[in-house]
């Protein structure tokens, strides 16, 4: 099955891969391609105060009708008249009207999340548009702009990207100032000088080892604003999975402006029974170096935390499944954290037609923590129509507001009339510090169409 | 409120009493087949093929009615009582698997045994894993190719939790992210980019919990009500918040509901003598920007016009807030640095 449209998308993609070289016939009788076209509406009621005012006073309720739609589409493997399978394509945006007692003005918005074009041929890519690179020393970066890679039989593999920052939002007037919420607060907008985009960039590559035991990578990423440098930063990852059962790896960035090392994670993951997983984690961070290295407080610590914990994970039978693990933390002045969490989940009959789980959690921090306990069900009526309930609690250890515990309660039911289109109603209700009782609705309307050809 | 708490573990147990009385069996495979027969009165050996058997398509079907050869009720009431009302398996619908031509391999010889191995044990599993398909060289050679949907239904991939190779087992959060770069094309044979936005995209209005209420099992970012316990979340890991938000995400939700230092109208948080009634004060609020500065970032402004530089340009009576150990490959002339060094 050719595809004219999605050929034409590509004519610019086609021109980076070169000169096209002689290819296989393209079969004409078997084709695989994957085509997805998803859309969510999101109708939410509430009626409540949306969030405190100074110091958690109470506030005015409001009644509320956000409606939010979320559209996506994604369609893999399309054939250009010179490739068969060669060619993906990826859209998705989202927007937003509320209806009801709002005062601010802002009633409509939306944005952009993906759109992108990315072409392949044998080890190598080229993608263009709104995208996303994420891992290494880019941590997770958004921009409109290109990414390429290449690889070869030998497991070595290039990557590079640049382009122009997505966030803070560029496609909405006034959206690169504080973000959504602010973007009507501001005290004297016209005091803010307006950015020029094209002093929000940002570039960096990837340089790569693969073998079936070690995935190996050293990476850059650069980031500028207006004023300059924000972030400049190598990284350097590592998995090593030649030495059954256990598997290490790690990754670290190290900030080229302090020159020292902003983030460091290591692990072991290892199975020692058929049922049992186990990993353990060291990670290492300096909080300053996670902001901007314009932001002026960026330069009032060099304070750093470092976590070690395990977690673990055992499959009893094939309907229990028990997860559990500690954390512990260190913070450089000598006081310290920590986060424990253990849970349960069993199907009660083989079709996972009755599902419960368990979990409880503690985090301590120096300043405060919490218990918690969350119970769910998950519980298949009939083929078409499954509900859920859950139970939250959470008891503070230094109150919050006065508070020392937060209750939720939720459930929902959704129905699938076809295969592809759902509808879920919910409800929730809590009681927290910032609210005496706080009830939400929401319907939800899923269709999710899917069409594919045949593999090879 | 502690009640409460009680409350809601007694709701758990009893969900679990509850659940494990109403348990069903699963399919006893070993004495069936482990029985002894050919006697008097007794049925015949079994085999696999007593009971399952290809169907013209080449699947394996099951023959219920054999079971109403030895056992009075109805086909109906035996399987109800058995818990066997839906057998057929949500797993097995998810693949793509010619059981006649996979017995028609030479390897296989017709058997069933060597990939269901096991069956008549008191732990058997229905289905094998899918390390069992890959030690075959073809399907060995797909996986090192990256090929998911030779076997898989595509539209299944995005909904299929992996059960034995790229299981997303315990910790696997904590570095999904290196994972998703070295392995991208793995990665990409389920997920989409716009999955990961899903999470880290914070444009958005919705979080993933608000967005999939349904998905009660799973451990979601930012679960209901996490606004009451976002401050202890942010100090337990300090930073971690920033590998999706920017600073300004903070301070844009402080500054709308009055508690940022950038509102007109902010009431200050601080306790007395955070900063100090005079120069001799024994103020705290530099070794709290030490501890925690992303906090600080949370509600000050950050540029020229924090108040952090009245006090602490050079020349003012604030001194010199860089900590030991502080360097910067850049020059005092760039814009930021002139903001306290003058010029």
């Amino acid at each position: 099955v050719r595809r004219p449209a999605a050929a034409a998308l590509l004519i610019g993609a086609g021109a980076l891969s070169g000169p096209a070289r002689a290819q296989p016939v393209i079969d004409r009788e078997l084709d695989a391609y994957r085509l997805n076209v998803r859309s969510e509406t999101h109708i939410r009621l509430y009626e409540r105060s949306l969030l405190p005012g100074p110091a958690g006073a109470i506030v005015r309720s409001h009644r509320l009708l956000p409606i939010y739609e979320y559209a996506s589409l994604r369609a893999d493997d399309l054939d250009l008249p010179w490739r068969q399978d060669s060619l993906d394509v990826e859209l998705r945006a989202w927007g937003n009207t509320t209806l009801g007692e709002l005062e601010a003005d802002r009633r409509i918005d939306g944005d952009l999340q993906t759109a992108s074009v990315r072409y392949r041929q044998d080890l190598s890519w080229v993608r263009i548009g709104r995208q996303h690179f994420a891992g290494g020393a880019a941590r997770y970066a958004r921009f409109d702009g290109a990414a390429a890679g290449i690889g070869s039989e030998l497991g070595l593999g290039a990557e590079a990207y640049g382009g122009l920052l997505v966030l803070p939002r560029w496609s909405a007037n006034g959206y690169h100032q504080l973000g959504s919420a602010a973007d009507t607060l501001l005290r004297n907008p016209e005091a803010v000088p307006e950015p020029d985009r094209a002093d929000h960039w940002l570039a960096g590559g990837r340089i790569s080892y693969a073998s079936d035991w070690l995935d190996a990578g050293l990476s850059f990423h650069e980031q500028h604003e207006r004023l300059g440098l924000t972030r400049r930063n190598l990284g350097a990852d590592a998995s090593f999975d030649g030495w059954d059962p256990v598997s290490f790896g790690g990754s670290a960035i190290l900030d080229l402006d302090a020159t020292d090392l902003a983030d460091a994670h290591v692990w072991a993951e290892a199975s020692p029974l058929p049922r049992l997983d186990v990993s353990v984690h060291y990670e290492h961070a300096q909080p300053a170096l996670f902001l901007s290295r314009q932001s002026v407080l960026s330069v009032f610590s060099t304070d750093r935390y470092d976590e070690l914990g395990v977690l673990a994970g055992y499959r009893a039978g094939a309907r229990w499944r028990l997860e559990g693990g500690g954390f512990g933390q260190a913070f450089s002045d000598g006081r310290h954290g920590g986060r424990g969490e253990l849970s349960a989940r069993v199907s009660v009959d083989r079709a996972d037609n009755t599902v419960l789980r368990v979990a409880y959690v503690r985090v301590a921090e120096p300043n405060n923590g919490y218990h918690s306990i969350r119970d769910s069900l998950r519980q298949r009526l009939q083929s078409d129509l499954v509900a859920t309930a859950e139970a939250y609690v959470y008891l503070y250890d230094d109150p919050i507001l006065g508070q020392s515990s937060s209750l939720v309660g939720a459930g929902t039911l959704e129905w699938w009339l076809e295969p592809q289109l759902s509808v879920l109603g919910g409800a929730s209700l809590a009681h927290s510090p910032y609210a005496l009782a706080d009830a939400q609705a929401i319907v939800r309307v899923v269709y999710d169409f899917w069409r594919e050809g045949a593999p090879r | 409120m502690r009640a409460s708490f009680g409350l809601v573990l007694l709701c758990a147990l009893a969900l679990a009493a509850a659940c494990h009385s109403r348990a069903p069996a699963e399919f006893p495979h070993a004495p069936h087949m482990l029985q002894r027969c050919g006697g008097p009165g007794q049925p015949e050996c079994l085999s696999c093929t007593n009971c399952h058997s290809l169907d013209p398509a080449g699947q394996i079907a099951t023959a219920r009615t054999s079971c109403l050869r030895c056992h009075d009720g109805g086909e109906r009431a035996l399987l109800a009582a058995r818990g066997l009302d839906d057998p057929e398996s949500r797993i097995a619908r998810t693949i793509r698997f010619s059981h006649a031509r996979h017995l028609g391999l030479p390897e296989l010889k017709g058997q069933c045994t060597p990939c269901h191995a096991g069956l008549v044990g008191s732990d058997a599993r229905r289905f094998p894993p899918m390390s069992q398909c890959l030690q075959c060289h073809e399907h060995k050679a797909q996986w090192d190719r990256i090929e998911c949907a030779p076997c898989h239904a595509r539209a299944d991939l995005e909904k299929l939790m992996p059960q034995s190779f790229l299981r997303h087992g315990p910790g696997f959060d904590r570095r999904h992210g290196t994972l998703a770069r070295q392995n991208g094309p793995t990665c990409s044979q389920c997920h989409s980019q716009a999955q990961c936005d899903d999470c880290h995209d914070v444009s958005q209005d919705l979080t993933l919990a608000e967005r999939r209420p349904e998905q009660v099992l799973r451990e979601l970012i930012h679960e209901r009500n996490f606004v009451d316990r976002h401050s202890i979340e942010a100090r337990s890991r300090p930073a971690r918040c920033m590998s999706c938000h920017t600073v300004d995400t903070c301070d844009a939700c402080h500054l709308a509901h009055g508690v940022s230092g950038n509102g007109a109208q902010s009431a200050n948080p601080h306790p007395p003598g955070w900063i100090g009634a005079n120069t001799r004060s024994r103020s705290f609020h530099g070794r709290q920007a030490r501890r925690d500065i992303v906090a600080c970032a949370g509600c000050h402004e950050q540029g020229p016009a924090t108040n952090c530089i009245r006090c602490h340009s050079v020349g003012a009576f604030g001194g010199n807030p860089h900590p030991n150990g502080w360097k910067s490959a850049r020059s005092e002339g760039t814009e930021m640095c002139r903001y306290c060094h003058g010029g």
